[in-house]
C-alpha cells in the first residue's frame, strides 16, 4: 500500500453553512498504480489532488501516507514526506521563469541538498533521456507548450518519487503534444512510478489503470 | 545553493530593470546624503574628543547676578586661577589662556600667526604631542614659544625649528622668544586652533602686568582639571566663600542695585562647562547652555533620507513579491522551506544594499571636496574613522538591510503554498503598511520642505533688514600693522581723502560683523549713575564714526574736531539714554575711575551693532585719541564699489605693502557672521529636496505597479463607458489622499518646531500660513506630476489590449 484516504471530508464555511469540497473520500492506492480522476470543473479533482500531495488539509478523517499517518504529522515533517516521495506536474507547467531548463531541473535537488557533482549526473540523465540536453540553456519562454510540460516532468522525476501527482498536465496542450506526454506517463507507470492523474479528457483516463469520478466533492462510482 | 540565488537575484534584478534601477539610484543617493551628513555631524560632535583627560577638563564660567537678572561669563581676572586652585581643593591642574593674532617676525619673513597663551599646565590637561625640543613642558621658560610643525616649516623651511629666535612684536617693541618645542598640528576636530602657544606671563603689559592683582578686570578664559575623586557639582558648592571673599566689591555693589541672590542665596555662582560641550556652548549670547541642536539634526536628516530610501525599498520589495508568487508557491511545492525561501529573499535585498553602499559611497567621496567647500568644513572619512564609528556604521547598514530587506522577504516566505500558486494575495493589511510608511515619507518631506522655507525666509530677513548703518558702502579694514596704529591711520586718511570716489574714513576699535580677520570682540562697561550701576558696551572712535556709517544724529552733536574736550565726551545710543533715564540725556555727566567727569553729547539712533539675535544693548562711544583704533571705515561713493574697493587696496598695498589686505564692505561682514545659519539652511534645502526626490521615486514605482495590478479594472471601466479622466481621478486619489493627509499631521509639527527656533533670534519673522500651505503644496503638485505619468497613460490605453492580457 503506498497511501490510504479514509473518510476525508474537506469544507469552507460560507454564510453560516458548509459548502464541502471534498466529501467522505475513500481510496486506496497500491504502489504501481495508474489513477485518473475525472469529473466537471468544480467537483473536487485538484482539491483531492492536493490533499494528496500533502499541499492542502483536510478537517476530517485520516490519511495514511506509506504507514505514516499525514494529519497527525507536523508541518516539517509533512513537507519532508513529499519533498522525499512526491513529485508534482501541473496544467501551467509552473516552471521558474528566471531559470533556464537545467536549472529548473536541478532545484529540487538543491532543496534535498544533494552534492554537486550528484546533482550533476542526475541531471544530464534526466536531459539525455528526455532528449531536451540541446535545450538544456533555454529559459522556459523559449519553448513550446509540449516542451515546457516535459522539462516539468523531468522536474518532477528528479528526486525520483515514488509518487507522481498530475494536474491536468495536458490540459494547455495540443492533443498531438497530448499524446506524447500521456505514452511518456505511461512508459513511466510501467517502470513502477506511480501516478494520479486530474483529468477532463475520457481519452487521457484511459491511459491510467483505474479511474474514479468525483462529483460534487464525493465519489460518484468506482 | 549560493550559486543559485545569486543567478536568480541577478536574473530578476535584470528582469525587472526599471525596479532595480529605482531602488539603487534611490538607495545610492540616500547613502551618499547619509554618509556625507553623518560624517559632518559626527564630526561635529567628535570636537575636544581626542584630549586624553576629557571627562575631567572643564571650563570655568561664573554666573553673577545683577539687577537685571543673571549675566554668564567666562572672562576671569587674571590672578583668578591661582588662587583658585589654592583656596578651593579639588583642581588638579588649571590654566589661563588668552588668544590673539601677532606679528611674528623671523629673518625677512613677517607672518600673522594665530597665538594662544597659557600656564605650564596646558600640556598636562590637554593633548597636544611635542614632536621636537622640550619634551617635558614646552611652557616652562618665560620667552619660551612653541609652534606645530606645519607653522614650523613656514617660518624655517628645512631648519630645526628649536632653538631659533624669532621676534615678535609687543607693547610697541619687538620682543625675541626661542622656539623651545614642535608640537603636532592641532587636529581639525580641536576647539583650540593656533600656530604657536607662548606663556601666559608673556601677554602685552595692558593685558597681563597691568592687571596682575586686579580682581575687577576680567579679561580670559580658564581650563581646569579636576581630581579623579572631585565632582564638578562637588566642586562648584566648595567655590561659595571663595566668590564671597574675592568678588566681595561686585556683590556689594550687585546688592545695592536691588539684584536677587540666586536659588542657593549667592550672589556669584562659579560653575564648571565640561570641555567636551565647550564646542557647543556660546558664552557671548549669556547663556551657558550646550546647543547640539546642528549636529544633531543634520544626523536626523540623515536618517529621515534614508528611512525614506528604505521605505521605497520595502514598498517595491512587497510590490514586486505579488509578481514572484508562482515562484515562491513552486519553491514551496519543490520542498523550499521558509527560512531558505527567507534567505533567498534576503540575500537579493542585500545584494542591492551593498550595490547601493558601494555607488553611495563612491559618490560621497567624488562630492567630498565639493561638500567641504559648501558647508565649510574640515569634516572627512579619515577624520572620523575609528574602529568604534566603523563598527556602528558597519552595525546600522546591517540593520537597515536587515529590516528593509528582510520585512518584505519575510512576507513573503511566510505566504500560503497553493495561495502562492494560484497567483492570488490577500490584499488586506499589506497595503495598509504600504499607505502608512508612503505617508510618513511625506510627512517627512513636508517638514522639511517647509523647514528649509522658513529658514530661508529668516536668513533672508537678516540679510536685507535695514541694521540702522549703511553696509553697502563701507569697506572695513582690519589695521595689522607693526607701525603705530595711529600713525598708519592718519597715512591711510591722508593718502584717500580727496580721491575720487572715497566718501569718508573713520576708525574704531571694535569691527560690524564679522571681517575677514574673523575677529570680533565685545568690550562691556558697569559706572555708577546715581546711585545705581549702568552697564553700556563700549566702542572707542575716530571722529566722523556715525557719518561714516549712516547712523542717524537724533540729539545733540558727533565729536569734533574744534572741540578740545571731545576727549572727555561720549556719544550714546537711544538703548543707552533709556538705561540713563533722563529726560534729556544731553545733560548726562558722570564719573569713571571715581575722578574724571565724562559728558554725554550726543545720541544716536538705536542700530544692530550686535547679531540679530540679541536685541539692541546700550553703547556708548569713547573718543580717546591715545586708545589703539584696531579698524578703518571707509565710505564710498555707491557707484563703482569695486573701482573703490581696489582703489583702498591700492593705498594698502603702498603703505603696508608687507601686510595682507583684508578689506571687506560690511554687507559682506553681516553674511559672514551668518554662516551657521546659512549652512543649516543649506543643509536643510538639501535635505528636503531629496526627501521629496526620493519620497517621488517611491511613488512613482508603487504608481506604476498599482497601475498594472489595474490594468484589468481600468479595461473593465473603460469598455462600460469610463472617461480618461475619470479613471485617472480615480488612479490618483488614492497616493493624493496620503500626501494631504501627511500635510496634515506635518503642519503642526513643523509649526511648532519653526517656532522653537526662531525664538533663537530677537528680530524674526512672523510665521504664517501660507509658508506652510506652500510646502504642502510644493509636495501636492509633485506628486501629483509623478504619478500623472503613469496614470494618464494607463487611462489613455485602449481596452482592449488590457482585457486581452487576462
Amino acid at each position: 500500500m503506498l497511501l490510504e484516504l479514509n473518510h476525508i471530508f474537506k469544507w469552507v464555511s460560507q454564510g453560516g453553512s458548509r459548502v464541502f469540497l471534498l466529501k467522505d473520500i475513500n481510496l486506496l492506492v497500491e504502489e504501481g498504480e495508474f489513477i485518473s480522476i475525472m469529473g466537471p470543473s468544480g467537483s473536487g479533482k485538484s482539491t483531492l489532488l492536493n490533499v494528496i500531495g500533502m499541499l492542502d488539509g483536510f478537517q476530517e478523517g485520516e490519511y495514511n501516507f506509506l504507514d505514516q499517518s499525514v494529519h497527525s504529522l507536523k508541518e516539517k515533517k509533512r513537507s519532508q514526506l513529499y519533498k522525499e516521495y512526491i513529485g508534482f506536474v501541473f496544467q501551467a507547467y509552473h516552471l521558474i521563469d528566471e531559470l533556464t531548463v537545467y536549472e529548473n531541473i536541478e532545484t529540487p535537488l538543491l532543496y534535498k541538498n544533494v552534492k554537486a557533482s550528484e546533482r550533476k549526473a542526475l541531471v544530464a540523465d534526466m536531459l539525455d533521456r528526455f532528449n531536451i540536453v540541446g535545450k538544456k540553456d533555454l529559459f522556459p519562454s523559449q519553448l513550446s507548450g509540449g516542451q515546457q510540460q516535459l522539462v516539468g516532468i523531468a522536474r518532477a522525476l528528479i528526486a525520483k518519487p515514488k509518487l507522481i501527482l498530475a494536474d491536468e498536465p495536458t490540459g494547455n496542450l495540443n492533443s498531438k503534444q497530448s499524446e506524447e506526454i500521456m505514452e511518456l506517463f505511461k512508459e513511466l507507470n510501467q517502470e513502477g512510478v506511480t501516478i494520479i492523474q486530474a483529468t477532463h479528457s475520457e481519452l487521457n483516463a484511459a491511459y491510467g489503470s483505474r479511474t474514479i469520478h468525483l462529483l460534487d466533492g464525493g465519489r460518484d462510482n468506482i | 545553493m549560493i550559486l543559485n540565488y545569486f543567478k536568480i537575484a541577478l536574473r530578476n534584478l535584470w528582469k525587472d530593470r526599471t525596479f532595480t534601477f529605482l531602488n539603487v539610484i534611490g538607495l545610492s543617493t540616500a547613502f551618499c546624503a547619509a554618509f556625507l551628513l553623518g560624517m559632518f555631524a559626527i564630526f561635529g560632535l567628535s570636537f575636544d574628543q581626542f584630549h586624553e583627560n576629557i571627562g575631567s577638563i572643564y571650563e570655568v564660567y561664573t554666573n553673577s547676578q545683577t539687577a537685571k537678572g543673571t549675566e554668564i561669563s567666562n572672562a576671569n581676572p587674571i590672578p583668578f586661577a591661582e588662587a583658585l586652585k589654592e583656596e578651593v581643593p579639588g583642581v588638579k591642574k588649571i590654566t589661563r589662556v588668552a588668544n590673539g593674532g601677532p606679528l611674528v617676525t623671523f629673518g625677512e619673513k613677517t607672518l600673522k600667526l594665530d597665538v594662544l597663551w597659557a600656564d605650564r599646565d596646558f600640556f598636562d590637561i590637554f593633548s597636544f604631542p611635542v614632536v621636537g625640543g622640550s619634551k617635558i613642558n614646552p611652557l616652562q621658560n618665560k620667552s619660551s614659544i612653541a609652534i606645530t610643525r606645519t607653522t614650523a616649516q613656514k617660518i624655517f623651511g628645512e631648519m630645526n625649528a628649536v632653538g631659533q629666535t624669532v621676534t615678535m612684536r609687543r607693547d610697541n617693541e619687538d620682543v625675541p622668544f626661542v622656539v623651545s618645542a614642535v608640537i603636532e598640528d592641532i587636529p581639525e576636530a580641536s576647539s583650540f586652533q593656533f600656530d604657536a602657544i607662548l606663556n601666559f606671563t608673556d601677554l602685552p603689559a595692558s593685558f597681563y602686568a597691568a592687571n596682575k592683582d586686579r580682581w575687577d578686570a576680567h579679561n580670559h578664559p580658564v581650563y581646569l582639571q579636576l581630581d579623579a575623586e572631585t565632582s564638578a557639582a562637588k566642586f562648584e558648592k566648595a567655590t561659595a566663600a571663595f566668590s564671597n571673599l574675592h568678588f566681595a566689591d561686585d556683590i556689594a555693589t550687585a546688592k545695592r542695585d536691588g539684584a536677587k541672590p540666586n536659588s542657593d542665596g549667592e550672589y556669584r555662582q562659579i560653575h564648571l562647562l565640561p570641555f567636551e560641550d565647550i564646542s557647543f556652548t556660546d558664552f557671548n549670547s549669556n547663556s551657558s547652555k550646550v546647543n547640539k541642536t546642528l549636529p544633531y539634526l543634520i544626523l536626523g536628516i540623515a536618517f529621515l533620507i534614508l528611512f525614506i530610501a528604505s521605505v521605497n525599498f520595502i514598498n517595491m520589495g512587497i510590490a514586486k513579491g505579488s509578481q514572484r508568487l508562482r515562484e515562491i508557491g513552486m519553491r514551496k511545492t519543490l520542498g523550499a522551506s521558509k527560512g531558505q525561501l527567507f534567505l533567498q529573499f534576503w540575500g537579493e535585498s542585500i545584494f542591492v544594499f551593498s550595490l547601493s553602499v558601494f555607488f553611495g559611497g563612491l559618490l560621497a567621496l567624488l562630492l567630498l571636496d565639493k561638500f567641504q567647500t559648501l558647508f565649510e568644513t574640515k569634516a572627512s572619512f579619515a577624520l572620523i574613522a575609528s574602529p568604534g564609528i566603523v563598527l556602528g556604521l558597519l552595525l546600522s547598514l546591517l540593520l537597515i538591510t536587515l529590516i528593509a530587506g528582510g520585512y518584505p522577504a519575510l512576507l513573503m516566505s511566510k505566504l500560503d503554498t497553493l495561495l502562492a500558486l494560484k497567483g492570488k494575495l490577500q490584499h488586506t493589511g499589506k497595503n495598509k503598511v504600504r499607505d502608512v510608511l508612503m505617508a510618513v515619507q511625506f510627512c517627512i518631506a513636508i517638514l522639511l520642505i517647509s523647514g528649509t522655507l522658513v529658514l530661508w525666509s529668516q536668513l533672508d530677513f537678516m540679510r536685507t533688514k535695514d541694521l540702522g548703518f549703511n553696509k553697502e558702502q563701507v569697506i572695513t579694514l582690519p589695521l595689522n600693522t607693526k607701525k603705530d596704529r595711529a600713525q598708519l591711520l592718519q597715512l591711510l586718511r591722508n593718502a584717500l581723502e580727496g580721491k575720487p570716489g572715497i566718501i569718508s574714513v573713520t576708525a574704531a576699535d571694535n569691527i560690524l560683523g564679522l571681517g575677514k580677520d574673523g575677529r570680533s570682540s565685545t568690550i562691556v562697561m558697569g559706572f555708577d549713575y546715581k546711585g545705581r550701576e549702568v552697564k553700556t558696551n563700549l566702542l572707542n572712535v575716530d571722529y566722523d564714526y556715525p557719518k561714516t556709517l549712516d547712523i542717524e544724529l537724533i540729539q545733540g552733536r558727533a565729536f569734533n574736531k574744534q572741540y578740545a574736550s571731545d576727549s572727555l565726551s561720549i556719544v550714546i545710543n537711544e538703548a543707552m539714554a533709556k538705561e540713563f533715564g533722563e529726560k534729556d540725556p544731553l545733560s548726562v555727566r558722570f564719573l569713571l575711575n571715581d575722578s574724571i567727569q565724562y559728558s554725554v553729547i550726543g545720541v544716536v539712533k538705536d542700530y544692530n551693532f550686535q547679531g540679530l539675535n540679541k536685541t539692541i544693548e546700550p553703547i556708548s562711544y569713547f573718543m580717546n585719541p591715545s586708545s589703539p583704533k584696531y579698524y578703518a571705515f571707509i565710505k564710498v561713493a555707491p557707484n563703482n564699489l569695486s573701482q573703490s574697493y581696489d582703489r583702498v587696496k591700492e593705498v594698502w598695498n603702498t603703505l603696508e605693502p608687507d601686510t595682507e589686505f583684508l578689506g571687506s564692505f560690511l554687507d559682506e561682514n553681516i553674511d559672514r557672521t551668518l554662516k551657521e545659519e546659512r549652512k543649516m539652511t543649506t543643509m536643510i534645502s538639501a535635505g528636503s529636496i531629496l526627501a521629496i526626490i526620493l519620497s517621488c521615486i517611491g511613488l512613482f514605482a508603487i504608481s506604476l505597479l498599482v497601475v498594472n495590478q489595474k490594468r484589468k479594472e481600468i479595461g473593465i471601466r473603460k469598455v462600460v463607458g469610463a472617461s480618461t479622466s475619470t479613471i485617472t481621478v480615480l488612479l490618483s486619489k488614492q497616493f493624493l489622499k496620503l500626501v494631504v493627509f501627511a500635510f496634515l499631521i506635518a503642519t503642526p509639527l513643523s509649526w511648532y518646531l519653526t517656532t522653537q527656533w526662531l525664538q533663537n533670534y530677537a528680530y524674526h519673522i512672523n510665521l504664517s500660513v501660507w509658508i506652510f500651505l506652500a510646502a504642502g503644496g510644493i509636495a501636492f503638485v509633485i506628486a501629483l506630476a509623478t504619478i500623472s505619468v503613469r496614470t494618464i497613460q494607463a487611462a489613455l490605453q485602449n481596452p482592449v489590449d488590457s482585457l486581452k492580457t487576462e
